[in-house]
């Protein structure tokens, strides 16, 4: 693997600034402003409610995933770039970008428990469960994350460009199948509580792992599309 | 001999239909090959293949000794811009991907990268640096693409119709700067194309392909060599053409001509001088014109009058 390959397909990909920060950071503003605007007009004092914006980023993450297949990787192909190199630098830029925007999500979320929820006790960047803890950690599950759904937008981009729309059915009726016959084994077995019980003991750092393990088999499969794509 | 593109018992079938159909054929180093047939007969499919952005359904491809597809030191020394080249469409009217970003783009990816040429060449064509790639004209995105495919200077160059869409000034300016390029930098090009008569000049080789199927594959003089326009009274024609193969026969009046196929020798052309008979040879387009309107088989008995469907451009 040459990394210098990586960088450069990385590069072709940040050709396209624009959509890279505006469209998460484009979001997640409008999103966190409804939650403020929201929130800050409720009367009197409210514990914690879930607003749930943060998850625009996670949204505009997969929309990023699904255009840096379609934009680029017809021109990469016709410069040489193997579909490997286009793949591995793809993601490469993935991760630093989530890396980064993970960071800035980690501060935010800082700045929101020191100001005590910018003055409204809003929670929008501090998921309980999900995102606590010390800053590090939620950098790291917003770091998994957030790749997790750009590879997750490349991955269905890919089958979408292999096998078109019957591929792209094909595709979704897959995961729905892995996940009832997940639910249906769960209930057989009588599981549930045992389940329960696992992702409730499980620290955030072992949910990151999870995660992380998801993103390899995600990668794994969107490398195994990539490799039959022509264009 | 060398080869740079070695195809052996290629063929790719979409559904039922071959579209590349049983192709074999050798390119040698440092040459220039036309790929010469009609709209859809399968140059582009050929090319992808080539370049390894398609997979064939049988048979192998290698270039330089090795597999497209997997090898990228190979694919380095490569370039394929498409006729229908499909670049980065995002952005608005200041974020767009422009000329410039695809020059700049493509410059990474080659070693050997000319920017000296690519200027030159964006100016010879009278490309704007700033226009947004999407908002080109056919004849510019056809300019762009033969900017990158020069400048790359990939060992392997292959253009898909680069005259596509482009003025004759244009024509001329790529037509000029590619043989002086290839002078100094020999490389091996194959270069499609169904505006044959204008490109015919390039080639020392060309190949033609049919529905699929290789029809010619020979040097480009013993091309335009192989057949030749006969015309003159009907009687002095018919006398002439007796005992050859006549590919094509056309009458007005008294006047007829006939396209005969095989090479003429002295003899011959002072038979025709006797016959006061009128002889041109036909030129490349002509005789891919022929061919592809007479099927292999048929072809070397076959005598016909002027009467099908391809008119031939006499």
């Amino acid at each position: 693997m040459d990394w210098n390959i990586l960088i450069k397909v990385a590069r072709l990909q940040l050709a396209d600034r624009t959509s890279l920060t505006a469209l998460p950071w484009g979001l997640l503003a409008i999103a966190f402003t409804v939650s403020l605007a929201v929130i800050g007009s409720l009367p009197g004092h409210h514990g914690q409610i879930p607003v749930g914006g943060l998850v625009a980023i996670y949204l505009a993450f997969f929309a990023l995933g699904v255009l840096s297949v379609t934009h680029s990787l017809p021109f990469a192909l016709a410069l040489g770039v193997s579909r490997r190199s286009y793949y591995a630098g793809t993601a490469l830029l993935a991760f630093c970008l989530a890396g980064v925007y993970g960071l800035v999500l980690a501060v935010l979320a800082v700045i929101e428990g020191a100001s005590s929820g910018w003055g409204v006790g809003l929670h929008f960047f501090r998921v309980a469960y999900i995102l606590p803890g010390p800053w590090y950690l939620t950098w790291l599950t917003s770091f998994i994350v957030l790749a997790l759904m750009f590879i997750y937008g490349m991955w269905v981009a890919l089958v979408y460009r292999r096998w078109n729309v019957p591929g792209l059915l094909a595709f979704a009726a897959a995961q729905a199948i892995v996940v009832v016959a997940g639910v249906i084994a769960a209930s057989r077995a009588g599981a549930w509580p045992a389940i329960g019980r696992f992702f409730t003991t499980l620290s955030a750092a072992g949910l990151t792992g999870l995660l992380a393990a998801l993103v390899m088999i995600l990668l794994a499969g969107g490398y195994a599309t990539i490799r039959g794509v022509t264009v | 001999m060398t080869s740079a593109i070695s195809v052996v018992g290629l063929t790719r079938r979409y559904g039922g239909q071959r579209a590349i159909d049983n192709v074999t054929f050798d390119i040698e180093a440092g040459s220039i090959t036309g790929l010469l047939g009609r709209n859809g007969a399968g140059k582009t499919t050929l090319l992808r293949i080539v370049a390894g952005q398609e997979f064939p359904s049988a048979g192998s491809v290698t270039v330089l000794g090795d597999h497209p597809v997997t090898n990228e030191h190979l694919l380095h020394r490569m370039v394929f811009v498409r006729e229908d080249q499909r670049y980065p469409q995002y952005g608005g009217r200041f974020t767009g991907f422009t000329v410039r970003h695809a020059v700049r783009a493509a410059s990474w990816f080659y070693p050997n990268w000319d920017a000296h040429l690519a200027d030159a060449l964006l100016d010879a064509f009278g490309l704007p640096a700033d226009r947004r790639v999407q908002r080109l004209s056919r004849g510019m995105r056809s300019a762009l693409g033969i900017v990158i495919g020069m400048a790359a200077r990939a060992d392997v160059t292959l253009l898909d119709e680069p005259y596509a869409g482009l003025d004759p000034v244009a024509r001329q300016v790529f037509y000029d700067r590619l043989l002086a390029d290839y002078a100094e930098h020999p490389r091996t090009v194959l270069m499609s194309t169904h505006l044959i008569d204008e490109a015919a000049g390039l080639f020392e080789r060309v190949l033609v392909i049919d529905r699929g199927a290789i029809t010619v594959d020979a040097a480009a003089d013993d091309v335009r060599g192989a057949a030749t326009s006969v015309s003159g009274p009907a009687i002095a024609v018919t006398e002439f053409t007796a005992g050859r193969t006549v590919w094509d026969r056309r009458q007005i009046g008294s006047q007829v001509s006939a396209v005969v196929a095989g090479a003429l020798d002295d003899t011959d052309r002072a038979r025709a001088a006797a016959l006061r008979l009128r002889l041109e040879p036909l030129t490349l387009q002509q005789v891919v014109v022929h061919t592809a309107g007479v099927s292999p088989a048929s072809q070397p008995s076959d005598t016909r009058e002027g009467t099908s469907a391809w008119t031939g451009t006499f």
